[in-house]
């Protein structure tokens, strides 16, 4: 009998067979397409185009700690230190080559979605400037609280949605196949809930997974959904993550589950184990964060695809009023059993954080749970304190101890 | 009370022009609605019988906005959100938010929460404009923007009202720009300071009673003395703030012939198409101007904008405005002096914050870089 092939395995396997196919994407008569974390991507793997993440490329590079050397790089070529770290880290790759992995083949268009942020819309300007390749912007308007507001919304990326594919039928001298599109959303529809019953196993005391795990596990929903193995790597991981569910292993032990942690913000990519490690000590796990949530999407299938599309991606967290920023983090305070939560100022990315003083308010007020908030950047070291953060660490803690008793 | 100021007025109510709004509400019963740059369509507004006010920061000290918008949030936005929250949010009675980039985004759900019992609604112009879709998004934002202020008044308004308030604004802006054009011919006759405090304060009062104080300026200006020994400069960028940045090109002889500012001529080019139907008048506008937000507004355009403007005026530098830490700004500038610099235009770039105490860093920089073109 053959070992059962395990996610870490799997998502090792797909990784490289996916990069292995985006580096002789030419020899292969297929494009290359830079796009947001956030975006229909289904209409580019429907059309063949090989969807490439800088962003993710950039996490490689700051979780290896590179984050300073290459961001002092982009600000002696006149970028400032207070944009983000995602993009002055690519910046400055795209200057010096310098990567801690084999490096992202060169785009041949690119496709900005503004619900994830207006960030990457700037910078994938600045690299379709240098190589005078065409740039879709995919916009996409908050989705505001007005239920009429949000039907004309939805018309009008729909309507853009069209003209994405007219814009890649252009480039591709290649018609548009929407039986194609219906197979790939139903492959993210799969794996979307598989995503998603993986993130939820948080639930269960003692939690089996942290949001370390839930990070390592987003990758491939972000850059391979849209494929059936995307389907069987969440297939595998929630049997895995069940397994130990049936045998009752937490992260920590169920005794030493303390604190049940929300967490607001992406990670501070760089100290990533660190901080696992420092909150595991004082019994806190971090469960789970609205951004990990970013890729459950809710596919329906019953309907057009070009509208379930636009729904889901246009109302994603971040594309969405602090109000309801809230009632998605308390669904998930109440889902989850937590009792404590860390607000991450993460000085990168404005998108996120520019919301995080009033949600933490809203938060705070609605749960009565306190909150500890924190100053740094995710990818570029010189923003961050160690000393400062583990006093704030200790005294939160000390603060979650004494309503305990 | 706008009708009959002079220049020396509009220049001391451009500082802070607040206390007059709310007196001028206070006495006509009429709402004030407030909006950040740079989409919201004034002329909707107004015909509501409200009036629209831009809302342009402040140089007053910042004491609350810094616990809802950290230090790295750009300027202008923290500044505007120290202006509602400590400074003058009992003036208004509503705000249309227009959302151009992140900052702005979450502006908009800041002031939402914090300014309970005011009427906020998003103004959500599309951040593309090449496609067809951006002008059929306009026309329908422009649509819920009328619905939405409709319910807020209880009031229904027909084409005649849309069309008398566009008439009023356009009026507005072919004054300022006669104006302008006779600064830039003249400059002794009109300082910077005072022609952009009169764009300014015409983003701010009752246009109708503004622009009868513009027409007599206008009428009655003269020269104050020698136009020569001035330098042309073209400014370009968002805004121009603080206001003490006027004085030091006075000072220095600086004669501003053209600009891509939201307070200047970006807004100046927003005359609305008389004649037909009012809201795609008012849609084709949005297309016709120098686009306001930086999220759309490509690094070749601008760069051909500023080029055109610096041949067209036979400027000798262009000034280029940063404001900290306008990210939409920040990920242009590097490519955009790169292209300015093979050009071969001298150009000086500014960074600024409303905050700012003292401009003497400003002064010096500078001075040393007209003097430097003066040894060209
Ligand atoms: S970290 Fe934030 S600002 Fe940076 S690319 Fe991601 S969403 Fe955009
Ligand atoms: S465009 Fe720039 S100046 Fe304007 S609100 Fe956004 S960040 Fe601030």
């Amino acid at each position: 009998m053959t070992e059962k092939i395990t996610s870490k395995e799997l998502s090792k396997k797909i990784t490289e067979e996916y990069l292995d196919e985006a580096f002789h994407a030419h020899e292969k008569g297929k494009l290359i397409g830079y796009s947001t974390a956030i975006s229909p991507v289904e209409i580019f793997v429907a059309h063949d185009i090989i969807p490439i993440y800088p962003e993710n490329h950039a996490v490689a590079n700051l979780t290896a700690k590179k984050g300073a050397e290459l961001c002092s790089v982009v600000e002696s070529m006149g970028y400032t230190s207070h944009l983000c770290a995602y993009a002055r880290s690519d910046l400055a790759y795209r200057a010096t080559g310098k990567t801690v992995t084999r490096g992202i083949p060169e785009p041949d268009l690119f496709l900005a979605c503004n619900a994830q942020c207006f960030t990457l819309t700037k910078w994938f300007q600045v690299l379709a400037r240098k190589g005078n390749l065409p740039l879709f912007v995919f916009d996409t308007p908050e989705f505001i609280m007005d239920k009429r507001a949000r039907e004309e919304i939805v018309k009008y990326c729909v309507i853009q949605l069209k003209e994405l594919i007219s814009f890649l039928e252009e480039i591709t001298k290649k018609k548009f196949d929407y039986d194609r599109l219906r197979e790939v959303i139903k492959y993210s529809a799969e794996s979307s809930i598989l995503y998603k019953k993986f993130l939820d196993m948080a639930q269960y005391i003692p939690s089996p997974i942290s949001i370390f795990d839930a990070l390592i596990g987003m990758a491939i929903a972000v850059y391979r959904r849209g494929t059936p193995e995307c389907v069987e790597y969440y297939r595998v991981l929630c049997d895995e993550i069940q397994e130990k569910v049936d045998k009752g292993i937490g992260v920590l032990p169920k005794e030493k589950e303390k604190y049940r942690l929300y967490w607001e913000n992406l990670p501070v990519w760089f100290k990533f184990s660190d901080h696992a490690k420092l909150l595991g000590s004082y019994g806190g796990v971090i469960l789970t964060s609205l951004y990990v949530h970013a890729w459950s999407f809710e596919f329906d299938l019953d309907k057009d695809p070009l509208v379930t599309l636009a729904e889901n991606y246009v109302s994603r967290f971040s594309n969405s009023t602090i109000e309801d920023r809230a009632s998605m983090a308390l669904e998930l305070f109440k889902k989850y059993s937590m009792n404590g939560m860390i607000m991450f100022m993460n000085r990168s990315c404005k998108a996120v954080s520019f919301a995080v003083p009033t949600l933490k308010d809203v938060l705070t007020k609605k749960t009565g749970i306190p909150a500890l908030v924190f100053e740094s950047d995710m990818g570029d070291q010189r923003f961050y304190s160690e000393a400062q953060i583990r006093t704030r660490i200790e005294a939160y803690f000390e603060t979650l101890d004494g309503l305990k008793k | 009370m706008w009708e009959g100021l002079d220049i020396k007025e509009i220049v001391e109510m451009a500082k802070d022009p607040y206390p007059s709004i709310k007196e001028w509400a206070e006495r006509s019963g009429k709402k004030v609605v407030g909006s950040t740059f740079a989409d919201a369509p004034e002329e909707v507004i107004y015909a509501f019988g409200l009036l629209p006010v831009t809302i342009m920061g402040t140089t007053k000290p910042l004491k609350r906005a810094p616990s809802h918008l950290p230090d790295n949030a750009c300027s202008l936005a923290r500044s505007n959100l120290e202006l509602v929250l400590s400074y003058a949010g009992d003036v208004f009675h509503g705000f249309v938010l227009p959302q151009v980039c992140d900052t702005t985004q979450h502006l908009s759900d800041i002031w939402r929460i914090n300014l309970p019992g005011k009427y906020v609604e998003s103004y959500l112009a599309p951040r593309q404009v090449d496609r067809p879709s951006a002008r059929y998004w306009v026309k329908k934002e422009l649509e819920r923007l009328i619905d939405s202020l409709s319910n807020w008044t209880g009031m229904k308004i027909n084409d005649g009202e849309l069309v008398r308030s566009i008439a009023i604004h356009n009026e507005n802006k072919a004054l300022l720009k006669e104006l302008y054009e006779l600064k830039k011919k003249n400059p002794s006759s009109l300082t910077n300071k005072e022609l952009f405090s009169m764009i300014k304060l015409s983003q701010q009062v009752d246009k109708e009673e503004f622009n009868r104080s513009l027409r007599r300026i206008r009428d009655t200006i003269k020269p104050r003395g020698d136009s020569d020994g001035f330098t042309d400069i073209v400014l370009a960028g968002i805004t121009c703030d603080p206001p003490e940045i006027y004085d030091l090109f006075d000072e220095i002889k600086l004669n501003v012939v053209g600009d891509t500012l939201l307070i200047g001529t970006r807004y100046i080019q927003g005359m609305v198409p008389e004649g037909g139907n009012p809201i795609d008048a008012l849609t084709e506008r949005h297309f016709k101007r120098g686009f306001f937000s930086p999220i759309h507004d490509d690094v070749f355009k601008n760069f051909e904008e500023m080029k055109t403007i610096y041949r067209e005026t036979g400027a000798k530098a262009i000034v280029y405005v940063h404001i900290e830490f306008c990210e939409s700004q920040e990920y242009d500038l590097p490519d955009l002096k790169k292209m300015i610099k093979k050009e071969g235009i001298p150009m000086h770039v500014l960074d600024t914050e409303y905050q700012t105490l003292s401009l003497s860093h400003v002064r010096t920089r500078l001075q040393a870089f007209f003097e430097s073109l003066k040894g060209v």
